[in-house]
């Protein structure tokens, strides 16, 4: 988000208007009031999925450039740093899923192909589902369960 | 008879002739229990103050004129009901529109976003009323009835605050309308629609704050629109390098 | 100074009928410059809380000739039979144009159109879509006007006068309720499409807009209004409010009940046959008064006045979500009621004005370049009582009717010398002028609606005595001179809407007027006239349409005469 607060010039029409108008409010009490806050940290999110996906991307070079420099990547992790940033991305970005899972049945056509959506509580059920089998999927694997 | 309550109301008042910046002023009346917001506000015009101004006609939720702030919250004031709120009740304008007067806001703004997304019936050739009805099951009506239950009551618009931050954005009500048409079988006009959509200003300017659904009072459900359309924009700009698109429609 | 603007049709009113008439014209020429002028931005306007259906022939089961006479016999025979045929031949067609525009009609499994029973009709041929039929038509209609680059809309603009000089029409003065000034909008043609006058009455499912605007604009022009003594009472409107509840809630198998719980059109003799709930609306109106008066009327906890009862709960909760789901909607959010688990408190309300702007065929008035057509304009499809459904579609027939042959019309005509019409639009300016924010007696606008509202309640009720009517051509006469005593607190020019209530307010006493002047006159029971003193018909006195003129020495009444030709009237009797 570039500002907090809104910009005041919107809805104003191209034509001219013919009379003077006051200002455009802001919605009320933005952004602290009611579903708005909730928006906005969703939004904020954003920088946890970039953050992490930089570092993916590290780890991706550390591969390219040698053992060495990928154990020196995996041993990074330790640092307290990560392991805070880790930890709040980890919360950040479920309760992120959890936003968008709830909101997702609202965007789905009546029809997905030739078949008739399925209930809300399906849909929702199924993101759980997919959510939580990766993530039991990803922390065996990087608990070394799985090598 | 049933008892009457006195309530408060702070009522947002401007008149451009006189004052510089809206005002507010109080209103203290006897209402009955199971009166909407409107019935307030005109109890109030036509014994109070008869320069109170405001729009609404139908008073049942169908004509979309009455949309104002209660409470902070964008409301049609001809459903709101006064048992919902305390004795001391806020009334203001539309939020990111500009202010005409008093409770009266700028809908130009609307009527000319609206208009860029083409809000009827697109076909490369008229059909001809001899040739019938077309046919549309209920399930492809049902792809499209939802979006088409929009007022025009501007809720969302007041709600939504990528509007308040982008003045170029087409908004909610504007976008589900369109993507209302691209999803109507008798339609030919949605590879028109989506280089509108994915130009700037349309549904990728849409972060998914959902206040456009969550405030919308006839479940149009705006929001689900704009996504739907999102992913449709993006299937349709992926294959027009393969397939290649309709004949000219207007 | 006014703005003088030019075009070659000028429609008043953004309905329902004005959109269909700019549509019309707009195809048949599209070089010609179109204005559409309307006091509410188009979307606003009435057709929009129209809910049931819209008739026109669809099936097998159906002809032209059944759907005609179902229409003039539901007019207790004051219908024009000429113009039923022509209606019932073309109300297919433009509910078909419509289907291509988009408008979301409800479908049968194989994709066809649905289509439901209502009052008074023979078989199933009102179309629909769900329970919002006039809102679904309007927004069709006004979504597909954008698309004609020439139609040039005036939203919010106030038309005070039609601009007439040496018997022809040419313009409109309008004001410009956003800026306080006046226009004179000039054209060849005008087409009055403002709908009728609900709002003279107290308890009506009309919205604040419906106030007879372009009745009283062309009354004062001298252009007759006809057989505005027949107004429709509809039988179902909610306690308080009078919101609409659809006669489709009858159509889907609705019951209506007493106190009791009995199913009074059943088991009662009110003319309704075997029709029983799907009698016409003038007849179940008069049966629900009449429960209520003999004291079998429904009681609301902490409400005054009595009620039937609609129940919809054999229905059940999955026909009424997919059939009726407005009325769900409106049921619960305005009288607290659930269709689903309780039945639904109604009275009869006040809803549709058969009368209306005297009319030919062709939708064209007595004045040279002035049409009118929807609800606004009679052109004696409707007669005596008008049968639900007929009427959206009537303002798409019409409609496109006035909007074509205006079209065909102005070929031959010209403005002329502009002089005159903008004198008077200027004239018109200093009018207004002088009553915005004017003092004069004290009278408070809100009062002498009020006054008008409950004289015309008492004076043209569902049921009518002569010396009630006669009363209230009093109390108009009188409201009238107090209408001249109004003073007005707003004086400012933007937006002002206590002005344009007080020029509403003069338009509805016009109405009021012609109403209970054609009332009295009539001395006989037909359609939705009932009056208690001649309870019967008499073709031999009163077959005949009813005429009221303005002059300045007061309302004058004439007579026109009744196309007949096709049915013989008989004894209406279901």
């Amino acid at each position: 988000m570039s500002e907090l607060r809104p910009r005041v010039d919107a809805m104003k029409p191209r034509a001219p208007m013919p009379t003077r108008t006051a200002d455009p409010r802001p919605p009320d009490k933005f952004p602290s009031r009611g579903r708005y806050p909730s928006y906005l940290a969703f939004g904020a999110c954003g920088a946890f999925l970039l953050l992490s996906a930089q570092l993916l991307i590290r780890g991706v070079w550390a591969l390219g450039d040698g053992e060495a420099a990928w154990d020196a990547y995996i041993v990074s992790f330790g640092h307290p740093v990560y392991l805070a940033y880790h930890v709040a991305a980890f919360i950040g970005l479920t309760w992120f899923a959890l936003r968008l899972f709830r909101l997702f049945p609202a965007t789905q056509p009546n029809r997905m192909g030739p078949m008739k959506r399925p209930a809300d509580a399906v849909l929702v059920a199924g993101l759980y589902g997919v959510f939580f089998t990766v993530l039991a999927v990803g922390t065996l694997f990087l608990g070394g369960a799985l090598l | 008879m049933s008892e009457k309550l006195k309530k408060t109301f702070i009522v947002t008042r401007f008149d451009p002739d006189k004052d510089e910046v809206p005002k507010t002023q109080t209103y203290e009346i006897e209402v009955e229990p199971d009166w909407k917001i409107l019935d307030a506000l005109n109890h109030i015009k036509d014994t109070v103050d008869p320069t109170l101004s405001h729009r609404w006609s139908c008073r049942m939720a169908v004509c979309g004129s009455c949309g104002m702030t209660v409470n902070g919250e964008p409301k049609l004031t001809c459903k709101d009901p006064l048992s919902s709120y305390g004795d001391t009740i806020e009334i203001s304008p539309l939020a990111n529109f500009p202010i005409v007067r008093d409770l009266v806001v700028e809908l130009e703004g609307f009527m000319e976003k609206f208009q860029e997304v083409k809000p009827w019936i697109m076909v490369a050739k008229e059909r001809a009323v001899e040739e019938g009805t077309t046919r549309q099951s209920p399930e492809e009506l049902a792809d499209f009835k939802g979006f088409s239950m929009c007022i025009n009551c501007m809720l969302c618009y007041s709600a939504c605050p990528v509007v308040s931050n982008e003045p170029e954005f087409l908004g909610p009500a504007a976008l589900a309308l369109g993507h209302r048409y691209n999803q109507d079988t008798r339609d030919e006009g949605s590879h028109v629609r989506n280089a509108v959509f994915r130009d700037e200003g349309a549904i990728f300017s849409c972060s998914f704050a959902n206040e456009c659904s969550e405030v919308c009072p006839k479940n149009v459900n705006p929001s689900g629109a704009i996504q739907q359309a999102k992913l449709a924009n993006v299937i349709d700009w992926a294959t027009s390098f393969v397939v290649k698109r309709g004949e000219d429609v207007s | 100074m006014v703005d003088v603007s030019r075009h070659d049709v000028v429609i008043v009113g953004g309905g329902g009928a004005g959109l269909r008439a700019a549509i019309a014209a707009s195809e048949l020429n599209p070089e010609i410059s179109i204005a559409l002028v309307s006091k509410v931005y188009p979307m606003r306007s009435h057709t929009v809380s129209a809910e049931g259906g819209a008739a026109a022939i669809a099936r097998d089961d159906d002809s032209l000739e059944m759907h005609g006479y179902d229409t003039v016999k539901g007019s207790d025979f004051l219908g024009d039979q000429d113009v039923i045929q022509y209606f019932v031949e073309q109300a297919p067609k433009e509910l078909t144009r419509l289907e291509h525009w988009g408008c979301p009609w409800s479908r049968n499994e194989d994709g066809s159109v649905a289509t439901r029973a209502f009052g008074g009709m023979s078989t199933k041929r009102t179309w629909y879509a769900t329970d919002k039929v006039g809102f679904h038509m309007l927004h069709t209609l006004f979504q597909t006007s954008m698309k004609f680059g020439n139609v040039d809309r005036y939203d919010e603009h106030f038309v005070t006068k039609l601009l007439v000089d040496g018997g022809v029409c040419r313009g409109v003065a309008a004001l410009d309720i956003r800026t306080g000034e006046m226009k004179a909008i000039l054209g060849k043609a005008v087409i009055l499409t403002t709908g009728g006058g609900g709002k003279v009455w107290p308890f009506t499912t009309n919205g604040n807009i419906k106030t007879g605007d372009g009745m009283s604009l062309a009354y004062r022009e001298g252009v007759p209004l006809k057989d505005m003594e027949f107004v429709q009472y509809h039988p179902t409107g909610l306690p308080g409010t009078g919101i609409l509840i659809t006669e489709a809630t009858r159509g889907e198998g609705g019951y209506l009940l007493n106190n009791e719980g009995e199913r009074f059109l059943v088991t009662r003799d009110y003319g309704v046959g075997n029709k029983a709930e799907l009698g016409p609306r003038d007849m179940i109106s008069r049966a629900i008064t009449q429960e209520i008066a003999a004291g079998r009327g429904v009681e609301i906890p902490g409400k005054p006045g009595r009620y039937a009862h609609l129940d919809l709960r054999h229905i059940g909760e999955e026909k009424i979500m997919a059939r009726l789901p407005f009325v769900r909607e409106l049921s619960k959010a305005y009288a607290n009621v659930d269709p689903v688990h309780e039945p639904i408190p109604i009275r009869p309300v006040l809803h549709y004005m058969m009368g209306g702007v005297d009319t030919d065929i062709e939708a064209r008035t007595s004045l040279d370049g002035l049409y009118a057509a929807g609800e606004v304009a009679c052109v004696s499809l409707n007669g005596a009582n008008r049968l639900g459904s007929n009427s959206l579609t009537e303002c798409l027939v019409f409609g496109a009717r006035a909007g074509e042959h205006a079209t065909e019309y102005i070929k031959g005509a010209s403005v002329g010398e502009e002089g005159p019409f903008v004198q008077q639009a200027e004239a018109e300016a200093a009018r207004i002028d002088a009553f915005r924010g004017r003092q004069r007696g004290g009278e408070k606008i809100a009062k002498v609606r009020e006054d008008m509202n409950t004289a015309m309640e008492d004076g043209t009720g569902v049921y009518r005595e002569q010396a009630s009517m006669a009363k209230a051509v009093k109390d108009i006469a009188e409201l009238r001179q107090r209408f001249e005593q109004v003073s007005l607190d707003d004086s400012s020019k933007i937006f002002n809407t206590e002005l344009i209530a007080g020029l509403e307010l003069g338009n509805m006493l016009d109405v009021a007027e012609a109403v209970t002047w054609a009332a009295v006159q009539r001395k006989e029971s037909r359609g939705a006239h009932a009056c208690s003193d001649y309870p019967t018909r008499n073709d031999t006195e009163y077959l005949h349409h009813s005429l009221v003129y303005h002059s300045p020495e007061g309302p004058r009444f004439d007579k026109k005469e009744v196309t007949l030709g096709v049915w013989e009237p008989e004894e209406r009797k279901y």
